[in-house]
C-alpha cells in the first residue's frame, strides 16, 4: 500500500521525516534516510558556526535538553562539500535555513538552489542562538516577512518551522500561511533550564531546548490547535518514539511527522517506526 | 575500512563486582566481537522502554572469541540499573563506535591507567604486547580499586603498580611512576644517540635491542591526563578520553570537544575516544 504524501509540488514516499539537527546531513546512515519521506538537514547559516561550548546535551526524565547552537559549516562550505553527497534516492532533502536577519534567509536559499534539494525549512524557532531563531518565531510580522523574502528567492517547497515558546503558534502559522508558506512544521524544542550537581547551569550555552517523550502531549496540543486554524499542511513532531505516536500526530491533524530525539537512541528508529506504521496504517489515522 | 555501526542483541554471560561499585560484564555479541578494536566503545540501552532516554557509552575492555567485556563504575541511574544485571539478560548494544587506537609496532609503549581508566587499556595492551616493548603503569587510590592487575600481569608485560595509600605497589600517584619511566626512556635514547624523528628512529631500530621510539597511552581522571600530557610533551601521546555523549554515531553534534589552538569543536564520538594529546585542551 502506498504511503506517499504530496505537499504542494513535492511527493514524499511516506509521512516520516528526520527532524533537523537530529540526523546531521544523513551521511552517517544514508540507507536509513533512503527509506523515509525525507531528511531535514542541520540548520545552515550564512557564515560557519562553531556551535555552543560543551556540555551540549543533558538528559532529564523522558527526554533531553540540548544546546548545540547551530554548529554548521556555513552555506558556502555546505554547498561545496556536503550537499553534493546528499543523494538519498526517493527520499526528499529539505534544507533547514537559519538567518540572523530577514534578508539572510533569502540569501542562503539563493546560494543553495540545487536540484538535490526539494525545499527549505525556515528555522524561526531555534532556542539556542543569540540572534534570530526563536526571537523571530515569536513575532508573526517577522515570520511573514521572512516567508515572503524566502518566497521571492525560490520556487521550491517552503516549510516554516514554528515555535510554541511564549507565543501562540496559531498566530505565526497564519502569518506564514498568508505570506505563502506551503506548510508549517512544529514544535521544535521547548525552552528549558537545568542545573548540574554543583548548582551550575548544566549546559555550556546556559539554557537549552527540551525534546523527547516529555514534550509529546504539549506538541500534540499545539499541532491540533494549528491544524484547525490553517489550510496549509502541518508537519507535526515532538517526542515521537513509535508508530502509535505517529498516529496520534495524524489524529491531531498533521499530514506528516518529524522524528527527532529517538534518532539519538537508535539511528534506525525511522525505519522501525515506518515498518510498524505500515503494518497497521489505518488503525488510528483519519 | 569503517563498518557501519548497528544495533545488536547481546547476552550477558557473567557479571562480577571487581571492587565496590565497579562492575565487570562479559557479553556474548558475535557481530561486535568480530570487528571491535582497542579504543572503540559501545552504547548500551538501559531499559527497553524509553527511560532513561539515552544509551550509555562504555569502552570495550577485552574481547575473546564472540564475547566482549565492559567494566564500569556505578555513577548514576543508568549505570545503577545496568549493575543489577544477571547472566542470561539481554542487552541492546549499538556499536562498535569511535576511532580505534593506533596499533603501533616496534615501539617502547608506556601505558598509564588511573583507577577504572585501566579497563580500555587492557584491550589495547592485549593487542599490542607482542609487537612492542610494553610497560604498564597502574594507579588507584587503594589496593581494592587497582582493578584488572591480574589480567595485565598475565600478558607478561612490565607492570608497575602504585596506590595513593601505599596498600599495594609504590606509595604515590601513577604519574610519579610515569616520570621515572620517562626519565629512563630519555636516558636510553640519549645513550643510543638516536634521532628524535620517529621514522628515522624506526629505521635505526631494525635489528637492535635498545631504545624503540616511545609512545604513551593514558586513561584516567582529567587531572591525571593533564599531568601525563605535561610529562610526556616531547613524545607521541594519546588520551583515552571520556565525554558526555548523545548519539555516539555522529548525527547529533552533542559531544563537542574543543580542538587545541583553534575555536573549532570536534565531534568526540567520531574523532575519539582516543585523541592525540597535542590535539586537545586538557
Amino acid at each position: 500500500m502506498s504511503q506517499s504524501i504530496r505537499i504542494d509540488k513535492v511527493t514524499f514516499q511516506n509521512p516520516i521525516l528526520l527532524a533537523s539537527g537530529t540526523f546531521g546531513f544523513g551521511l552517517e546512515f544514508p540507507q536509513v534516510v533512503r527509506r523515509l519521506g525525507g531528511i531535514v538537514s542541520k540548520g545552515i547559516t550564512r557564515r560557519p558556526r562553531a556551535g555552543n561550548p560543551p556540555p551540549r546535551i543533558w538528559e532529564v526524565p523522558h527526554g533531553i535538553i540540548n544546546s548545540v547552537g547551530l554548529e554548521n559549516p556555513g552555506v558556502e562550505e555546505f554547498v561545496r562539500t556536503v550537499l553534493p553527497a546528499m543523494r538519498f534516492g526517493r527520499a526528499q532533502v529539505l534544507v533547514n535555513v537559519a538567518g540572523d536577519t530577514v534578508e539572510e534567509y533569502a540569501e542562503i536559499i539563493r546560494r543553495i538552489d540545487s536540484e538535490l534539494v526539494a525545499g527549505f525549512e525556515l528555522n524561526v524557532s531555534c532556542p539556542n542562538v543569540r540572534e534570530g531563531g526563536v526571537a523571530f518565531g515569536r513575532n508573526p510580522k517577522l515570520v511573514g516577512r521572512i516567508v515572503k523574502a524566502a518566497h521571492r528567492a525560490t520556487s521550491k517547497l517552503l516549510v516554516t518551522k514554528l515555535t510554541a515558546n511564549f507565543v501562540d503558534p496559531v498566530l505565526t502559522a497564519r502569518a506564514a500561511e498568508d505570506a505563502g508558506s506551503d506548510a508549517v512544521s512544529l514544535i521544535n524544542t521547548v525552552m528549558a533550564q537545568a542545573f548540574d550537581a554543583r548548582g551550575r547551569p548544566a549546559l555550556g550555552g546556559g539554557t537549552g531546548g527540551l525534546s523527547g517523550p516529555a514534550i509529546k502531549p504539549f506538541a500534540l496540543y499545539c499541532v491540533q490547535r494549528v491544524a484547525q486554524a490553517v489550510r496549509i499542511p502541518v508537519i507535526g513532531g515532538g517526542g515521537i518514539t513509535c508508530s502509535q505516536d505517529v498516529r496520534e500526530f495524524l489524529l491531531a491533524g498533521a499530514r506528516m511527522v518529524q522524528i527527532g530525539s529517538i534518532n539519538l537512541v537508535d539511528p534506525r528508529a525511522g525505519i522501525r517506526i515506518l515498518e510498524e506504521f505500515c503494518a497497521q496504517p489505518r488503525r488510528l489515522s483519519k | 575500512m569503517k563498518t557501519q555501526p548497528a544495533i545488536h542483541c547481546a547476552r550477558v554471560v557473567s557479571r562480577d563486582e571487581l571492587a565496590p561499585d565497579i562492575i565487570s560484564v562479559w557479553l556474548r555479541v558475535p557481530a561486535i566481537a568480530r570487528v571491535v578494536r582497542p579504543g572503540q566503545f559501545i552504547q548500551v540501552k538501559v531499559n527497553y522502554d524509553n527511560e532513561p532516554f539515552l544509551r550509555r557509552p562504555f569502552s570495550v575492555a577485552q574481547q575473546q572469541r564472540d564475547r566482549i567485556r565492559i567494566v564500569f563504575r556505578e555513577v548514576g541511574r543508568g549505570t545503577a540499573a545496568l549493575a543489577q544485571t544477571r547472566p542470561g539478560d539481554e542487552w541492546s548494544l549499538l556499536g562498535s563506535l569511535g576511532k580505534p587506537a593506533p596499533l603501533v609496532r616496534n615501539r617502547d609503549v608506556i601505558i598509564v591507567g588511573g583507577g577504572i581508566g585501566s579497563a580500555p587499556l587492557l584491550f589495547l595492551a592485549e593487542r599490542i604486547c607482542r609487537e612492542n616493548r610494553v610497560h604498564v603503569l597502574l594507579g588507584a587510590r587503594k589496593r581494592r580499586e587497582l582493578i584488572l592487575r591480574t589480567e595485565f600481569r598475565r600478558l607478561g608485560v612490565k607492570l608497575s603498580l602504585s596506590t595513593d595509600d601505599g596498600s599495594l605497589g609504590a606509595k604515590g600517584i601513577v604519574t610519579d611512576a610515569l616520570a621515572d619511566a620517562l626519565r629512563q626512556t630519555r636516558c636510553a635514547q640519549r645513550q643510543s644517540g638516536l634521532s628524535r624523528h620517529p621514522a628515522r628512529r624506526h629505521a635505526l631500530n631494525v635489528g637492535r635491542q635498545a631504545s624503540f621510539c616511545p609512545v604513551v597511552f593514558a586513561c584516567g581522571p582529567r587531572p591525571m591526563l593533564r599531568k601525563v600530557k605535561e610529562l610526556a610533551r616531547e613524545f607521541e601521546s594519546y588520551a583515552f578520553w571520556e565525554e558526555r555523549m548523545g548519539c555516539g554515531t555522529g548525527i547529533c553534534y552533542g559531544c563537542a570537544v574543543k580542538s587545541a589552538g583553534s575555536d573549532r569543536y570536534i565531534r568526540f564520538c567520531q574523532e575519539g575516544p582516543v585523541l592525540r594529546m597535542s590535539d586537545i585542551e586538557l
